[in-house]
């Protein structure tokens, strides 16, 4: 994209909305260390490994599947490019990575800037398409609630969730498959949250409200290390709308995280369901949802195998060295935008799952105890010497005269002594054992490069032609319309109770 | 033209307006080592800052260079502070052993052979207390062996991690946990909840050995939403109970 004055200023805005958001998420929280994974080193290693790489990935994806049609087709189902990997993360550990250099006197502001612009362009785009239902950019502008769900997928949610009580089979099985759900998730991702994902709330009525629960990466998939783990599973994702009673849902942050009134208690569940979507699933695909009992078994199945491969993934993790356990950690990190590849159909393993050449330099500064400091000095106590600014302004939450990521300077339209790119030859190593599993999708266990071959054949058929356009703020006016019928019985085909109904049902003709 | 001079012309290593440097002293000290050489280096080139920063970018810093910054630390007798045990098992050489914490908890009152000895912030309210065995975890074998054995029933599991993979496999067979880190939001915290394992986060403690007999105070409320802002926190207590009472 070439670089203007409107450009550069449109940039600068996103950035710092961004900037805002991240120093709130990070000092609502403790620093999370972790007596397993050397968190913190790897964390800053992945933010560098993002900044040398992701641009060059992300202009390969642009080009084959733009940013906008990729937030289309993460606006319908659950896809791991959701809110706190790909809107807040891609974003953020770029720009993150970016601080670090800038702090060491390894670039300078304006280098990189066509980098930035693009990152930045890239992101803000698919945000805004992601969010296109609410209308806003991020989860805090909406503040902190995410509702990308049209309602034709919220009508067949509510029709087909099974209903539950406290104690009975169906609510037991799904409160422990949740449980070991989230236990799995947090191990596979190395003890960060990425891997676990909460949308909504949607109002169910009667005071009661939907969110919708999303688990990534269950199995054989793009982790080296998933090889050969819970291989019985035959999804790599699940997602699990859940209905509450009594519950206000009253934070819903860009780390995807909830917060509730009265806390999240179990108890209040009273309908669940679970579904599965990848790059390859026309809408979500339902899972055992014919009956309560089948879903209540389903669920203690899955649960089994979790529980299991929970168990196997440990003991592989517990033999790693220090340096296998950063690598892996950081690049959990460094490819929370690999799912756009298996989008646009352009995944290659080297590409998100080596640490770059430029990045292995650093590793003997990162000991524990600087990956812990360092972090806390950039996006906490924010003190990096240019993290500062006039002694005159007053930041958004701290009210100090500081930011945690810099802008771009203007001067970048009349100054040259800048290198507008990091470049985009890419060459990495990764000391983990290489990966040679298969890729578990929706249409079978594949070969990746059959999985990008269908990847770039495929269209959701919400999204082909002119459906891609037919919005909530047409449907108002056009619900009695064939084409309105049409739509929504695409999204209908897979529901148990609406299948066929079409575009004019409202909330009272669902029970 | 001078050194300092060119340097001065360079936005990349000018020091910033606004800013004086780190307020904590390790990376103080490694990035202004890592700053002062990049300096150094791109002096020496004579070149346009923009044909080195990425044409040139290893002669800036290079692995080397990281090595000897981190030996110079050490030469001078700094230890790290250690987070995760691989850490301290792969490079022992490298950092601090840890110290056995003196007793934090004041001494509490005792009464029903009970003495209170410590206090932390409830995950999720139940009915009752939980009475059981404290077991200290803090290794990669402990967890192993409690995989291959199973872990005794009425186990409370003292750990000092609030991250949710140490203990991963075993989690759900703890009669309560007492964490002496983190928060209610914590990794470990989010799972206590989702596994309805009653839970103490947060927990300042006097000695607790293995064997002892604890209890912990999972009738409390759990902390409010801005008790960490508030400093509002520590209201569930954790007793011991008096051999022989």
């Amino acid at each position: 994209m070439e670089i203007d004055y409107r450009r550069l200023l449109e940039a600068n805005n996103y950035l710092r909305q961004l900037s805002d958001t991240t120093y709130w998420l990070c000092i609502t929280r403790t620093v999370q260390e972790s007596k397993l994974f050397p968190m913190n080193p790897y964390m800053l290693l992945s933010y560098l490994n993002t900044f040398y790489r992701l641009p060059t990935l992300l202009r390969e994806i642009d080009a084959v599947t733009p940013a906008e049609e990729l937030g289309d087709r993460a606006r319908e189902v659950s896809l791991k490019v959701n809110t706190v990997n790909a809107a807040w993360g891609m974003p953020a550990f770029y720009l993150i990575g970016r601080e670090m250099l800038m702090n060491w006197g390894l670039l300078g502001p304006a280098d990189a800037v066509q980098d930035v612009v693009d990152v930045l362009d890239f992101s803000r785009r698919f945000n805004l398409s992601y969010h296109r239902n609410d209308g806003h950019l991020t989860n805090k502008e909406f503040g902190d609630r995410s509702q990308y769900l049209p309602e034709r997928t919220l009508q067949v949610f509510e029709a087909d969730l099974h209903g539950v009580t406290p104690g009975d089979r169906l609510h037991t099985a799904a409160t422990k498959l949740i449980a070991q759900l989230s236990q799995f998730a947090f191990l596979a991702h190395c003890e960060c949250r990425i891997g676990i994902h909460t949308s909504g709330p949607y109002n169910f009525g009667e005071n009661r409200q939907l969110i919708v629960r999303d688990f990534f990466e269950l199995t054989e998939g793009d982790y080296p290390w998933l090889d050969g783990i819970a291989t019985q599973l035959p999804h790599m994702n699940l997602t699990i709308p859940i209905v509450f009673k009594d519950t206000n849902f009253h934070l819903m942050d860009d780390w995807a995280s909830f917060e509730a009134e009265p806390a999240y208690d179990a108890n209040n569940i009273v309908a669940v369901g679970m579904y599965t979507a990848d790059a390859l699933t026309d809408g979500y695909v339902p899972v055992a949802m014919e009956n309560a009992e089948t879903l209540a078994e389903t669920m203690e199945n899955y649960r089994e195998i979790l529980n299991q491969a929970t168990a196997d993934l440990w003991k592989r993790i517990a033999t790693w060295t220090r340096e296998q356990m950063i690598d892996a950690g950081a690049l959990v990190y460094s490819s929370v935008a690999k799912d756009f590849a298996h989008l646009a159909g352009t995944y290659r393993q080297d590409d998100w799952f080596q640490i770059d050449d430029r990045v292995q330099r650093f590793k003997p500064l990162m000991n524990d105890e600087y990956g812990r400091d360092n972090l806390a000095e950039m996006v906490g106590l924010l003190g990096f010497p240019h993290q500062k600014a006039n002694e005159y302004t007053m930041a958004r939450y701290s009210g100090l005269n500081q930011n945690m990521l810099t802008g771009i300077p203007y001067s970048v339209l009349v100054d040259d002594d800048f290198a507008p790119t990091a470049g985009n030859q890419l060459s990495g190593s990764s000391s983990l054992p290489p990966k040679t599993g298969l890729w578990t999708t929706s249409q079978g266990r594949l070969e990746i490069d059959e999985y990008n071959r269908r990847a770039r054949e495929f269209t959701p058929s919400v999204l082909q032609g002119a459906n891609r356009y037919l919005d909530e703020e047409w449907v108002k006016r056009n619900y009695r319309s064939e084409r309105a019928d049409e739509l929504y019985k695409l999204t209908q085909r897979t529901s148990r109770n609406l299948a066929g109904r079409g575009a004019g049902l409202r909330r009272a003709d669902l029970h | 033209m001078s050194d300092s001079a060119q340097q001065a012309t360079v936005p990349a290593h000018t020091p910033p307006k606004w800013g004086t440097t780190e307020v904590l002293p390790l990376p103080a000290r490694f990035n202004s080592a890592v700053r002062e050489l990049a300096a150094k280096r791109f002096a020496a080139t004579g070149a346009a800052w923009k044909d080195v920063v990425f044409a040139r970018q290893f002669d800036l810093f290079s692995l080397s260079d990281a090595q000897a910054i981190e030996q110079a630390a050490l030469d001078d007798g700094y230890r790290f502070e250690f987070s995760a045990t691989v850490s301290l098992e792969s490079e022992p050489h490298k950092y601090k052993r840890p110290e056995r914490t003196g007793a934090t908890f004041a001494d509490g009152e005792s009464s029903d052979g009970r003495r209170q000895v410590g206090v932390g912030d409830n995950v999720l309210r139940k009915s009752e207390n939980v009475v059981g065995e404290a077991a200290l975890i803090s290794t990669t074998e402990q967890v192993m062996s409690y995989l291959a054995d199973g872990v005794p029933p009425g186990t409370i599991a003292v750990i000092d991690d609030s991250g949710g993979t140490l203990t991963a496999p075993i989690i759900e067979g703890f009669a309560g946990v007492i964490c002496l880190g983190g928060t209610v939001r914590s990794h470990l915290g989010i799972l206590a909840r989702e596994y309805d394992v009653p839970t103490l986060m947060n927990c300042t403690i006097d000695a607790i050995s293995d064997g002892d007999v604890v209890e912990i105070e999972v009738t409390a409320a759990p902390p409010a939403a801005d008790a960490y802002e508030t400093g509002d926190t520590g209201h569930a207590r954790i007793w011991l109970h008096e051999k022989g009472a």
